[in-house]
């Protein structure tokens, strides 16, 4: 064994033994004191990124799990709002078919009464017509006669009036 | 100009590790490279503290400032760790091993690419420049250096074999702990296939056991032999860069000469030390890397690691062809 010569390749025994010691002793003080906080920092690391990317996608997922909804709810409300509007149109038909069929009958019922009041009162004129007429007839008929006629006379031969003149409007019509 | 190494005439005697001038230990001198790897262990393990401290996870009050390393040498260091751990380690071990040797390979790693980094800067030559500034008042002889602290630790046999020593140690006790004495023994003769097989195989077992239980040695050897050769070459060839100018002045050049040769050589010397940094992180790699591939050959025989092998024999032997 050489000891502090100038062969490289010279062996000693002193700093052999010193480089494993050393080296056992720096090993054994990072082992405890300096790799297992580097390797949690990494670890603790990973994890947050891990988690962070998971929460993204989990939030990312939501978001289109709410859009969805979302979508589904406008698209709800979208026809509800047509089927609304179809409704009120169809109801403003009804209402107004309702309304026109309403005025339509009142119209007619009007026109009809009006019909039979002017039939009353053309046969209520008639008949007055018709007993003037006679109590005329009658009347002339008495001067004519140059008689007085009696008021049993005059009411029979009046009624015999309006009965012809009452046949003979009634042939009329 | 005498007081800088590059007067000197022998490159390697520059790179040797030598005595500390006036200390000694066991009635033997204390050599340089003991106090650089009691210094580099301190410094590193400091500063890997203080990594620490900034890479783990801080106090919740910082919010999600707390996950982000503070500190770009901790974000080095990170990112380091990181890509060993995830690029390198767990696809040849395993997640199981890696787990387990993780804490060891990074030791390794950081403690040989510490020694290596620092036997680059030349602490050595400064405390030889003052010394010789100082009148040289000791008899320092040429096996010994006033420097107490310094050198590249790395380009002695000695400490590569201890470090060697070491994974050589791990590697074992992983192939004792997974495979048991029997299945460490089938391990040498050849695996289990083997020593069940057909019988005329059994021929070619004391071959397997032979190459195999050399290789158990020679596979450490070949580390120490590769990081101690590899800081060694580099080293002397800076050295050497670095010395052309003081040959120039002993060979009587002109002034123009030594200028243009210092200059030229200075300019090689500088590239060259760019290419020994990438040296001196790749041999530190090397060196644990391959320790995690035999590590990693120990856990062969189990049945849970078969897949994992199968891809990682091209990853480590292409790991083996890069270092040699």
């Amino acid at each position: 064994m050489l000891i502090a010569a100038t062969d490289p390749l010279a062996f000693n025994l002193l700093p052999f033994i010193t480089t494993i010691v050393v080296f056992t002793v720096v090993a054994l003080a990072l082992g405890m004191f300096v790799w297992p906080k580097i390797l949690k920092g990494l670890e603790d690391r990973n994890a947050k990124i891990l988690h962070e990317i998971e929460s993204a996608e989990a939030a990312r997922a939501a978001a289109a799990s709410k859009q969805k909804e979302f979508e589904q709810k406008l698209a709800e409300a979208l026809e509800q709002a047509a089927q609304m509007i179809r409704e009120a149109k169809s109801e403003a038909v009804r209402m107004g078919d309702e309304i026109r069929a309403k005025s339509e009958a009142d119209l007619a019922e009007r026109a009809r009464r009006a019909g039979e009041e002017i039939e009353n009162a053309r046969r209520a004129a008639i008949a007055e017509l018709e007993s003037h007429a006679a109590t005329l007839a009658v009347s002339i008929a008495g001067r004519i006669l140059k008689r007085e006629i009696n008021p049993a006379d005059q009411k029979r031969m009046i009624e015999e009036s309006v009965t012809g003149m009452s046949a003979m409007s009634g042939k009329r019509n | 100009m005498s007081v800088f190494l590059a007067s000197e005439s022998d490159p390697i005697a520059h790179i040797v590790d030598k005595g500390v001038f006036g200390f000694n230990l066991f009635e033997r001198p204390l050599m340089l490279s003991m106090i650089t790897l009691v210094v580099c262990a301190i410094v590193l393990f400091f500063l890997m503290h203080r990594a620490a401290k900034s890479i783990a996870t801080g106090p919740v009050a910082m919010g999600n400032r707390r996950f982000i390393p503070i500190g770009s040498f901790a974000a080095l260091v990170e990112v380091v760790i990181v890509y060993l751990r995830n690029e390198m380690l767990i696809p040849v071990m395993g997640e199981r091993l890696t787990k387990r040797y993780l804490s060891f390979l990074l030791s390794l790693f950081f403690f040989i690419l510490a020694l290596n980094i620092v036997g680059l800067i030349p602490f050595v030559d400064i405390q030889d420049a003052l010394y010789g500034l100082m009148g040289k008042k000791f008899d320092i002889q040429d096996h010994e250096t006033a420097a107490i602290f310094g050198g590249a630790a790395t380009a002695s046999i000695s400490v590569t074999s201890g470090l060697a020593l070491i994974s050589f140690i791990v590697i074992q006790f992983q192939g004792f702990r997974e495979l048991g004495v029997k299945g460490w023994l089938e391990h040498l003769c050849g695996g289990h296939e083997l020593v069940h097989g057909p019988i005329f195989l059994w021929l070619v077992i004391p071959i397997v056991f032979f190459v195999e239980f050399f290789g158990l040695f020679v596979k450490p050897a070949a580390l120490a032999i590769r990081l101690f050769a590899n800081m060694v070459a580099g080293h002397t060839l800076l050295i050497t860069l670095t010395m052309f100018g003081a040959m120039a002045i002993k060979a009587g050049l002109g002034t123009f000469a030594v200028g243009g040769i210092t200059i030229v050589s200075g300019i090689g010397a500088i590239l060259i030390t760019f290419l020994e940094v990438f040296v001196a992180v790749l041999q530190a790699f090397i060196f644990m890397f391959l320790t995690a591939v035999f590590i990693s050959l120990m856990a062969h025989e189990e049945g849970e690691e078969h897949s994992d092998h199968a891809i990682d024999d091209g990853h480590a032997a292409s790991a083996m062809t890069a270092a040699h």
